[in-house]
């Protein structure tokens, strides 16, 4: 009897409470309902888009061309509202990856590269081939190959948010003359001559902070691998031709990047250091030079003091001997894309194209390319005097460059991460080059027999 | 009716822990069902997953990874066993005596860290530990003792101990608060009668204390197990797990499989044998301890 008249208040309260809600909704659709009707009236409907991306206001190149492009589409689309949330890069990924696990992308985000398999494999993003093709002046308006890092067969599975060189070298001009050096080394043997003068000269030659575990691979690795290997190597790799992991090639590049750390050309706290303070060294005149992408190009034009900054110069990872690659690539690529959910369809997609169109339009790529960043697209009428010295630098040395694929973009995770957290290990030396490609081989082929 | 003002009828108390004993079941054993069901899969995330069994678990076996990070578990745990639990017994043995003035304050600042959240503490000390700029190296440089100074993060030898450090001093706050309120609840008269009999210092702590807090020091030392077998957000802050793998932690592990890897399936299975071993231990330890003593 008791336990009976539990269970019926128990129901009346689940009952009571589900009116409640219900009640609320309903109250919710009433007041939506003629809003609607009047809007078929003036036939543009109002749209909801969430967007998550990475860019905080932060003054940067790429947040400048970001939210100016964003002002723009608000204006031409006044229908549309965007829902907003932006988070700083290492926080976006993961919270991306963990809304795509449980299903709940938004309506507009920015991929990794290395995102797109496990994203496409599970339906939740889209070719974007017919929207482009149908736009043909868009299409062309990108430049050359960036869409590499999206592209699985011909589907095109991104829009490149922009593209860069992830492995530069800057280096102190005077630092290198006071050790007696006064040319940038032309090979990978007078590279190492020039780390043993600066060594003797009490400098650290490189300052580079791995904390993250991405730098030594995505800055130095990826270009000097390609160096020994060649391009062909590494494509082969990735689309499972036959290369191997356990190529002497790639063992070469391992074992060169080892034999830099038996020099003591890094910092001793290169595992410890992340990479945006591994540039104070670099800046207090301890250090001779560092590796980074193009993005530090702006950063160290904001930071560096400025007689470190007038001494600053760009080069490129010399040609090794009998290297099989060619010696003016550097890798590179557009790593990150901006993507619309694969759930999207009618007004709702369109108006999510047409944001994506917008993210790559001259109001996205000018006010970047002018603060020093790497558009996309081919921007012609800028204004270059807002180009900084450093940029200018840059353009010069780009004028050669041709682009080779970063590892972390097109590599599986799983074999990543391995071989990441295996070149912190190989720093420390707890493991052996050798050792290390047979590492990484035995992921990929892990992965391979899935 | 006498009997309600006692003991309210089972009613009620149903009523009263209804809406907690829901709220456990969605945040801890929902979750912990589904990790299991998801250890059996091959699963990026998303809606594609493929059955395959018990063979996650068979991967984790042979894992060496995983139970290098169990290795760097149990270290931490011990360490922390004997750094937290063992000066918090040193310390609520000092409370005790006439000898330690401003008891308030000290206990406050004991016990400040414990409130701080785990990030701002791994951030912290991370600055501490920085070769450079890092108060610890220039401290030793300071007092002449520069031979001392190493890189405390980069070198996998000592690794494991640097990032054991925060989490010890921590957690002495917690584990102080939980002995003296033990203490509190010996009676005066016994310290008296010590007093009386010449027992002070030392002896007394030996003598009296530890046999009266014993059974305090078991609760403690199994939350402590089960604290540091699951212990992640310092880790995640200050290294990562790296260099390499040497400060690699089971929860950080999952985490990494999991999100970084995209291996959500077998970051579930990791889990699931986290939560084997710490009950494994868990039960051990109180075996070995001999029970509940009553």
């Amino acid at each position: 009897m008791k336990s009976s008249r539990l269970i019926k208040r128990i129901l009346a309260i689940i009952v009571i409470f589900g009116l409640v809600l219900s009640l609320a909704a309903c109250k919710k659709k009433a007041a939506e309902q003629p809003q609607q009707s009047s809007q078929n009236k003036n036939i543009e409907e109002k749209i909801t888009l969430t967007f998550t991306h990475m860019f905080t206001n932060d003054g940067s190149a790429i947040s400048d061309g970001f939210y100016n492009a964003l002002n723009e589409y608000k204006k031409a689309h006044p229908n549309v509202t965007i829902k907003q949330e932006a988070l700083s890069h290492d926080t976006y990924e993961t919270k991306i990856k963990t809304l795509a696990a449980g299903g709940e992308l938004p309506d507009v985000f920015v991929i990794k590269g290395s995102m797109v398999d496990p994203f496409y494999n599970n339906g939740q993003i889209a070719p974007l081939n017919d929207a482009l093709d149908s736009d043909m002046a868009w299409k062309n308006s990108f430049v050359e190959g960036a869409f590499d890092d999206f592209k699985r067969g011909d589907k095109i599975l991104g829009i490149p948010i922009q593209v860069q060189p992830t492995s530069l070298i800057f280096y102190n001009r005077e630092i290198f003359k006071e050790a007696g050096i006064n040319e940038f080394p032309k090979d990978w043997n007078e590279f190492k001559d020039a780390v043993k003068k600066l060594k003797a000269k009490g400098y650290i030659p490189i300052t580079a902070g791995n904390k993250g575990k991405w730098l030594v691979e995505s800055c130095i690795l990826s270009t000097l691998g390609d160096r020994f290997t060649g391009t062909d190597w590494f494509v082969s790799v990735r689309d499972r031709k036959g290369a191997k992991f356990t190529d002497p090639e790639f063992v070469n590049a391992l074992r060169a990047i080892d034999e830099l750390v038996k020099m003591k050309a890094f910092n001793s706290d290169i595992n410890s250091l992340d990479n945006n303070q591994q540039r104070t060294l670099y800046y207090n005149k301890k250090a001779a030079m560092f590796f980074e992408g193009g993005w530090a190009i702006s950063l160290v034009t904001n930071e560096a003091p400025k007689d470190v900054l007038d001494a600053t110069e760009l080069a490129i990872i010399p040609p090794v001997p009998g290297g099989k690659g060619l010696p003016n690539t550097v890798s590179g690529g557009a790593g990150w894309a901006f993507q619309i959910n694969a759930k999207l369809d009618g007004s709702k997609k369109n108006a999510a194209l047409a944001l994506l169109k917008a993210l790559s339009s001259d109001a996205y790529s000018r006010p970047m390319l002018e603060k020093g960043g790497f558009p996309a697209t081919k921007v012609t009428n800028y204004d270059e005097s807002k180009l900084s010295t450093l940029a200018k630098k840059y353009q010069q040395l780009a004028k050669n460059i041709k682009y080779v694929p970063v590892y972390d973009v097109q590599l599986s995770p799983g074999v990543i991460e391995v071989m990441n957290s295996g070149l912190q290990d190989m720093i420390i030396g707890t493991i052996t080059p050798e050792k290390l490609a047979q590492k990484i081989q035995q992921e990929y082929e892990r992965e391979a027999s899935k | 009716m006498e009997r309600g003002l006692f003991k309210p009828k089972s009613r009620v108390f149903i009523g009263y822990l209804a809406l907690p004993v829901l709220w456990y079941v969605f945040v801890v054993v929902m979750p912990l069902i589904l990790a299991l069901r998801y250890s059996l899969y091959d699963w990026s995330g998303g809606p594609r997953m493929r059955f395959v069994g018990l063979s996650n678990y068979a991967e984790l076996i042979k894992d060496t990874d995983f139970w290098l990070s169990f290795k760097n578990n149990v270290i931490i745990t011990l360490l922390c066993i004997v750094g937290q639990i063992g000066i918090a017994f040193v310390l609520a043995a000092l409370m005790t005596t006439r000898v330690l003035k401003f008891k308030e304050f000290h206990r406050t600042v004991i016990f400040l860290p414990v409130v701080l959240s785990a990030v701002v503490i791994g951030f912290i000390w991370t600055l501490m530990y920085n070769q450079q700029i890092g108060i610890l190296n220039w401290v030793l440089r300071a007092i002449g003792l520069e031979s001392l100074i190493k890189p405390w993060l980069d070198d996998p030898k000592i690794v494991i101990y640097s990032v054991s450090v925060p989490l010890i001093w921590q957690y002495i706050g917690f584990y102080l608060v939980i002995l003296m309120a033990s203490l509190q609840s010996i009676p005066k008269e016994i310290f008296e009668a010590a007093e009386i009999d010449g027992a002070d210092g030392f002896k007394r702590t030996i003598y009296i204390i530890l046999p009266l807090l014993a059974d305090t020091l078991k609760v403690s030392v199994m939350l402590c197990i089960a604290g540091n077998m699951k212990v992640f957000d310092h880790i995640y802050v200050m290294t990562g797990g790296g260099p390499g793998k040497s400060s690699m932690v089971m929860a950080q592990y999952a985490y990494n499989n999991s999100f970084i890897m995209f291996k959500l399936g077998y970051g579930s299975t990791i889990s699931v044998g986290i939560l084997i071993l710490s009950l494994a231990i868990i039960l051990l330890s109180r075996k070995l301890m001999g029970g509940r003593t009553q």
